[in-house]
């Protein structure tokens, strides 16, 4: 057999080549490439006999500086939301009249069910929902300039010292961050790690990211209950998702996913001045999927909650004996400890499951409201404080991601176990961190 | 007309531009799915230039074509098994050192390269001089001076590929030589594998040889799956 030969030949040449080079023959040719390409260069190109400091090596000598790095990198991250608030406030306002003027319109449609599935469904779930169309377009265009002009990579880089401490490196911080866009792009990207545990490790923690769906959650109840401080409150719930990923991460390499870490040299491209075209087209990635969402999934569940808000028959629309308050009422028991175990409450968050921007349009097809006037209602009708508003921020950031996530973790990870996992010790951190705010805050209040 | 389809594949490292380069070529024709078998992205897209029609595969951003991270696999695979008309390497001019080394293995692999020299005002910037006549001559490819993001080149480029498509491209065949020791045993192997008629048909025997002295776990796979 030819082949036979062909391999035999290959063993006969690698063990004599190590015999006479003393290293493995791959290590080998990889010097000879580099020797022959620094030889080419020699005649291509001429380089300024001392290279000045670029402007890039200046900057970075404040942005990755050893004490400013972290600071520099939460006052960005805090900018950022400033921005996306300021800036999407009004146009929030023009959507909620819009929607305002649409629900009062439609409520009269007959026959009744029909206005009912219209104004309180349709209008009061989905257009709960795309109210946050401005403030996750403009995150999404933040992430992007963030990215395309090289900071994010040193974000990465300033991150390196801190996961070293949790047994991972800051080449894991990468997926971490794209994770804010969405986790399962950050999902994906663990595959760029080699340690099959790093990578595993990286992948179980990407979910505490708070993604883009999160983020109509946080700027709801922000809103409704903490007026003077959205912006650090919904920035909180960032930093609570990071802190409590690298947390676990150092659970989980201290426990099931022991051993040692791997090593990678990470790159500092140089800072670039983002494109316009380039920060659209990375904006319009991450933002179109949001509105596909919106289109099927979410306007699928607004119609389902509405329907088991109506039946059975006769009922008062989503009231505790309509068939979505028996759900709910049966499942509220478990979230009481966190403070939040009204049934309208649950039933979002089992909702949430599918996409978690869903728990904002769940309520608003329960409360038949959205915008402004879904806060109140939940803060009037829930009676709910901040403390418990805060309380299920903090498990909707941590609690199972969305189903699609769950089917990234076991695309990646190949075993419906892992992803199993996933689903349920996320959410068990989730009910546990809850619990606690909820508790002890409650302690101080009182 | 009648239009000729042309295949090309973009491949780079991470942060050379290349998603710039995809973009100023493709514009909105674009189409996003997923390498067969694995969920990395595959995005395709296409462009019209002249009588041609380029069909245009960005491969995933790489620094080398080894076997150790999917990426890299996804990388050669395509140009091993789809062989591509042209392969459009996108080298960072600012960083050719370590650029260039991607470039030098996509040489091995025997299929039409064009280098596309991009971030010209970067190296500019940074006052190297870089000869490009000496670079397509030293390495026997051609090579295109680019600036992705203000979109300068990119004709140059399309020009280019229409040009190694029909031939016209003057192209020498560039061994890198890897020292007579080493080049013995390529030698050797690549004979026996050129006796092979299926192998060498798939592969270029010099590639191939280079990859078994590397033991290239995929690579020997692939070989022992034809036992």
């Amino acid at each position: 057999m030819s082949r036979e030969e062909i391999l035999q030949a290959k063993d006969r040449s690698i063990a004599h080549l190590k015999r006479i080079f003393g290293d493995e023959a791959e290590t080998v040719i990889a010097e000879e490439r580099y020797g022959f390409i620094s030889g080419l260069l020699k005649d291509v190109l001429k380089k300024p006999a001392i290279e000045r400091l670029t402007l890039s090596d200046n900057i970075d000598k404040v942005v990755v500086n050893r004490w400013l790095g972290i600071p520099l990198f939460l006052a960005i991250m805090y900018g950022v939301f400033q921005f996306v608030f300021t800036l999407s406030a009004p146009f929030m306002d023009w959507i909620d009249t819009f929607f305002g003027w649409l629900g009062g319109y439609t409520s009269g449609v007959s026959p009744d069910w029909l206005g009912s599935l219209l104004a309180d469904g349709i209008i009061g779930g989905l257009g709960s929902v795309l109210i946050f169309i401005p403030p996750i377009f403009l995150l999404f265009i933040a992430i992007a300039i963030l990215e395309d002009c090289g900071y994010m990579a040193r974000a990465a880089f300033v991150m390196d010292r801190v996961m070293h401490k949790v047994g991972l490196h800051g080449r894991s911080f990468i997926p971490m961050i794209l994770g804010f866009g969405c986790n399962i792009p950050g999902i994906m990207a663990c595959r760029t790690i080699e340690n099959p545990k790093d990578r595993l490790t990286t992948i179980l923690i990407n979910p505490f990211m708070s993604c883009g769906a999160r983020l109509p959650i946080f700027v709801l109840l922000a809103g409704a209950f903490f007026t003077a401080n959205q912006g650090l409150v919904v920035f909180s719930m960032y930093i609570i998702g990071i802190i409590v990923a690298i947390i676990m991460a150092l659970v989980l390499r201290k426990s099931i996913l022991k051993g040692p870490s791997g090593h990678f040299v990470m790159e500092l491209p140089p800072y670039r001045l983002p494109t316009i075209t380039g920060v659209l087209v990375h904006m319009w990635e991450r933002g179109s999927l949001f509105l596909r969402k919106a289109g099927t999934i979410i306007f699928g569940v607004v119609v389902l909650v509405w329907l088991l808000s109506s039946l059975p028959w006769g009922v008062e629309y989503a009231s505790a004996e309509s068939w979505i308050g028996q759900i709910g009422s049966f499942i509220a028991p478990i979230f009481a400890p966190a403070g939040f175990g009204q049934w309208q409450a649950a039933v979002s968050l089992i909702f949430g499951f599918l996409a978690k921007e869903v728990v904002v349009g769940t309520m608003g097809a329960i409360f038949a409201a959205e915008g402004g006037l879904l806060g109140g209602a939940i803060a009037s009708q829930l009676g709910w404080t901040p403390l418990i508003a805060f309380a299920f921020m903090v498990f909707c950031l941590l609690y199972v991601p969305c189903v699609a996530a769950i089917g990234a973790i076991r695309g990646e990870t190949n075993s419906w176990k892992w992803a199993g996992f996933a689903a349920l010790y996320t959410t068990v951190v989730a009910w546990i961190v809850a619990t606690l705010i909820f508790q002890i805050g409650r302690l101080f209040m009182s | 007309m009648f239009k000729k389809e042309i295949t090309i594949a973009l491949a780079g490292n991470p942060n050379s531009g290349k998603t710039t380069v995809f973009n100023n070529l493709t514009g909105a024709r674009q189409h996003v799915g997923n390498w067969p078998g694995v969920t990395v992205e595959r995005k395709e897209g296409s462009c019209r230039y002249q009588e041609y029609h380029i069909k245009v595969v960005d491969l995933p951003g790489v620094y080398s074509l080894t076997a150790y991270s999917p990426d890299e696999v996804i990388a050669r695979n395509f140009i091993v098994d789809e062989k591509p008309d042209a392969v459009v390497d996108i080298v960072d001019a600012s960083n050719m050192e370590r650029n260039l080394y991607l470039a030098v293995q996509i040489l091995e692999m025997g299929v039409p390269l064009i280098i596309a020299l991009n971030m010209m005002d970067m190296a500019e910037s940074r006052r190297y001089r870089i000869d490009f006549n000496a670079l397509a001559q030293e390495i026997g490819v051609p090579v295109i001076p680019m600036v992705a993001n203000r979109n300068r080149g990119t004709d140059e480029l399309l020009k280019e590929i229409v040009n190694v498509f029909e031939g016209k491209s003057a192209k020498k065949k560039i061994k890198l030589y890897y020292g007579s020791e080493l080049e013995e045993h390529i030698n050797e192997l690549e004979e026996l594998i050129s006796h092979d008629e299926e192998l060498s048909r798939q592969f270029s025997p010099r590639w191939l040889a280079i990859k078994l002295i590397e033991q290239d776990k995929e690579v020997l796979e692939k070989i022992g799956d034809k036992l």
